[in-house]
């Protein structure tokens, strides 16, 4: 076996590139720590590869160069923290409508408002997923290493364009900001993917938001294309028209909801520790699953069973996935770095006749030892 | 590429959805003509709409490109439609915003950053001074005295001229006309042909809120005071188009050929993890005394993370680091008792206290810290070394931890001096100097 090439390299720089490995063209960036990194990595790498890496005004304008870009064909993608994903809040919203993919990498620090920028946290685990009028499911997924970022990029970009909406990478600012040593041969990336677009010659019957069945996703035609294209935000039947609520635009709200829960299994991952014999479970995610794991390692040094999963795909729950790990054990304990237990708050329904407790952290990153002791109590 | 040239974009005998007598259909009307005259393929045409009366307007055309967005973000979404098409695609496309005076109040960050740079967008600003889908309330645009539900004793803030406002950016093609105006379409289509960004101020009466409570008319639109005056046409076009330079200027950019892949060349007797904390004056190295050890550290096949802190401010006050390196997996990347805290000024001893690592130092920690500081109480073992005046304040935080790797024998020595040759080049040897000076001091 050769020696393993390693590089040193943050999480934000994992993400970079990431979303390049995954064919990203297009990035539009607004600084804020402990984001910028991405930031940066973009403008750096992308002008290269004949790119765009653009710096914006604000954050709301990039995310909408990001979602034009998108609606011209290419994979976008922009980077932010809380206070920049409440701006493009809205815009999440009109991507999700228009069903034009991008992926928003948003690097957790301790809120509310401006709150502390380079502290860490995990607080933003309901904000991004329930950020639209109507609850609809945004993929949320969340790396604990830089080599996961790389991964989790990769991953976010091909379900942006599978399922033609957006993304979200939930990374943090220890996670982000950290530099550690990368194996750069043993970095896992998903298959590189492009939205499926509607052939040629078929001009005039092309309908912006058809579908077949409520979990397809339309054919791509990018603005500019041969196809004429009707983009709205506003509900709409298939072909783009806005509708206040015929059946067939509350078909195509449904459809939006649809093809995301149909794939649900899919994009379920998790990656489990597993003790067959354990009677303790613990989820966990992020930048506290990297935790955990040191946390069950001194528990099962001590002869304690303890089952691990880090939970990748935060969202949707991998609902399957978190009940079958959960077998046998009579306990869960949910660790996060937020006050009120966010995740908990999702999968506890998951658990029924078990006790389903939260190891949380505000303000600096849980301890080994604050697991290690709800583990052995 | 439509093979048959089009006299209009519209839909056939559609209805408009715009109140009698409102400008919005001479409006509709001249974009059409103005498509038509430019003989634009549709294909290669977008309409940007925004939220709004005007901007429902997407529903009349039948053959371009129809984009409607969110309030006051439509020169966003187009800026970003053009930014694509014209880096990664041909630059074909021509896209045109329509927005209300309302969206251009809301969105006006948008509207200047296109202006300021100049990317192929044409900006069509509906001005009928108020905000008419939702009930006639005053915008940035209304005019002083005018009279709208929500201002009924009349407007007593002033108009922005939206004109002036992207002139001032460097926009090239900017004019105010009337809705009535016999050339609308004309100006219309200039400012779509213009290869850079446009803007058109489209004065108009909204018949619903605006007459009726004020004393105007189409005739006396074109002379009101507040900023109403006509814009020249302009004449002259200095600037380049956003894309056309960003293709220029940026890219292409040679790629770096520096390969900063570290393969094993050493072995450590470390097992299991040791964790630092390195903490001086911003500005004196101490975040690249750290990115050295940890890069030794892989030298020689361990694991490795990094983490910086410093203020607000990145020139000023503290600057502190820690390295954790580890035979295994690091799964927490926290510190709870360092193995050793390298204390290089005043300012680092002020943050280590603060943020509780001195509180958590061990009898198993080392502390390695300038002499001149004040002394510690303790549990660790601490060394007071004149490190700053030994090895210049520059050095000393790297020297020290040097020193101090070879004195606890966790790596090959060469491993660290490998590091920092690799950052210092022949520099190194002042290095070796402060070394051999330190390791006495720290037996």
């Amino acid at each position: 076996m050769s020696t393993p090439r390693i590089r040193i390299r943050t999480g934000n720089q994992m993400v970079a590139e990431g979303a390049l490995h995954a064919g990203c063209l297009f990035f539009a960036g607004y600084p804020i720590t402990p984001a910028s990194g991405i930031y940066k990595s973009m403008i750096e790498e992308l002008p290269k590869r004949n790119g765009v890496a653009i710096s914006s005004p604000d954050e709301i304008s990039a995310l909408a160069y990001c979602v034009g870009a998108s609606a011209r064909g290419a994979k976008a993608m922009t980077a932010t923290s809380g206070p920049g994903w409440s701006l493009m809040v809205e815009t999440v919203q009109y991507a999700l409508m228009t069903e034009l993919p991008v992926v928003i990498a948003v690097v957790q620090r301790l809120g509310p408002s401006t709150g502390g920028a380079t502290q860490g946290a995990q607080g933003d685990v309901l904000l991004t997923e329930y950020c639209t009028s109507g609850a609809y499911t945004i993929p949320v997924f969340a790396p604990s290493t830089a080599a996961e970022c790389f991964e989790v990029t990769t991953l976010a970009t091909y379900w942006a364009e599978e399922l033609r909406t957006p993304v979200v990478v939930l990374s943090d600012k220890e996670i982000g900001m950290m530099s550690e040593d990368v194996n750069i041969d043993a970095l896992h990336a998903w298959p590189v993917h492009q939205r499926k677009s509607v052939p040629a010659g078929e001009n005039g019957a092309y309908k912006t938001y058809d579908f077949a069945s409520p979990a397809d996703v339309p054919l791509f035609a990018p603005v500019g294309g041969e196809h004429k294209t009707t983009i709205t935000g506003s509900a709409h039947d298939k072909r783009g028209a806005l509708q206040k609520n015929s059946p067939e635009t509350i078909a195509v709200l449904r459809h939006l909801q649809e093809k995301v829960t149909a794939r649900a299994e899919e994009m379920a991952y998790v990656k489990t520790d597993d003790d067959p014999g354990a009677d303790t479970l613990v989820v966990s995610f992020g930048i506290t699953a990297r935790t955990a794991k040191e946390a069950a390692a001194q528990a099962r040094a001590k002869g304690r069973r303890v089952r691990l999963v880090n939970v990748i795909s935060l969202f949707p729950v991998p609902e399957t996935l978190l009940t079958a790990a959960a077998e046998g054990c009579s306990r869960v304990l949910v660790a996060e770095e937020n006050m009120t237990g966010q995740y908990r708050s999702v999968i506890r329904h998951l658990f029924p006749g078990k006790s389903v407790e939260g190891i949380n952290g505000f303000g600096a990153m849980i301890t080994p030892d604050a697991i290690l002791e709800r583990i052995m109590a | 590429m439509s093979t048959v040239q089009q006299t209009t974009f519209l839909r056939e005998s559609v209805a408009f959805p715009f109140c009698k007598g409102c400008g919005h259909h001479h409006y509709v009307h001249n974009l059409d003509r103005a498509f038509a005259a430019l003989q634009l393929d549709p294909q290669k045409a977008c309409i940007v709409s925004d939220i709004g009366c005007i901007g429902i307007l997407d529903a009349l055309f039948a053959t371009p490109h129809t984009f409607h967005t969110t309030h006051g973000r439509s020169t966003a979404f187009a800026t970003g439609v053009e930014l694509a098409d014209g880096i990664l695609h041909d630059s074909k496309l021509k896209s045109v915003v329509v927005i209300g005076d309302g969206g251009a109040t809301i969105g006006l960050l948008h509207v200047v950053n296109a202006a300021l740079m100049n990317v192929d967008v044409t900006v069509l600003v509906a001005n009928n001074m108020l905000y008419g889908m939702t009930g006639g309330q005053n915008s940035g645009f209304s005019p002083l005295e005018f009279v709208t539900p929500t201002t009924p004793e009349g407007n007593i803030v002033p108009p922005m001229d939206i004109c002036a406002m992207v002139k001032s950016c460097g926009a090239e093609y900017v004019t105010r006309v009337s809705a009535t105006d016999k050339n609308l379409a004309g100006v219309i289509a200039d400012a779509i042909a213009h290869p850079g960004f446009a803007l058109v101020e489209i004065v108009e009466l909204c018949t619903e809120f605006a007459i009726g409570r004020n004393k105007i008319d189409g005739k006396v639109i074109q002379s009101m005071s507040s900023g109403y005056e006509p814009a020249l046409l302009p004449t002259t076009f200095a600037r380049k188009e956003f894309c056309e330079e960003y293709k220029e200027k940026v890219l292409g950019r040679p790629a770096k050929t520096k390969d900063d892949t570290i393969t094993q060349k050493y072995i450590s007797s470390l097992r299991g993890a040791k964790r630092w904390v390195i903490a001086g004056t911003a500005g004196e190295k101490v975040q690249l005394s750290s990115y050295l050890l940890m890069r030794a550290g892989i030298l020689c096949g361990l694991h490795a993370t990094q983490k910086n802190d410093n203020p607000v401010t990145q020139g000023s006050g503290f600057s502190l680091s820690e390295v954790v390196m580890s035979s295994g997996d690091i799964h927490y990347t926290g510190i709870t008792v360092p193995d050793a805290v390298i204390i290089a000024s005043a300012e680092g001893l002020k943050e280590v206290t603060v943020n509780g690592t001195f509180a958590r130092c061990a009898p198993s920690t080392v502390i390695v810290m300038e002499d001149s500081l004040p002394e510690l109480q303790s549990p660790a073992r601490v060394y007071r070394v004149p490190m700053r005046s030994l090895c210049t304040p520059l050095r000393a935080t790297t020297s020290a931890a040097a020193a101090l790797l070879a004195r606890e024998n966790l790596l090959p020595r060469e491993a660290m001096a490998e590091s920092i040759r690799l950052h210092v080049g022949e520099k190194a040897a002042l290095y070796e100097q402060d070394i051999e000076k330190l390791l006495p001091l720290l037996a």
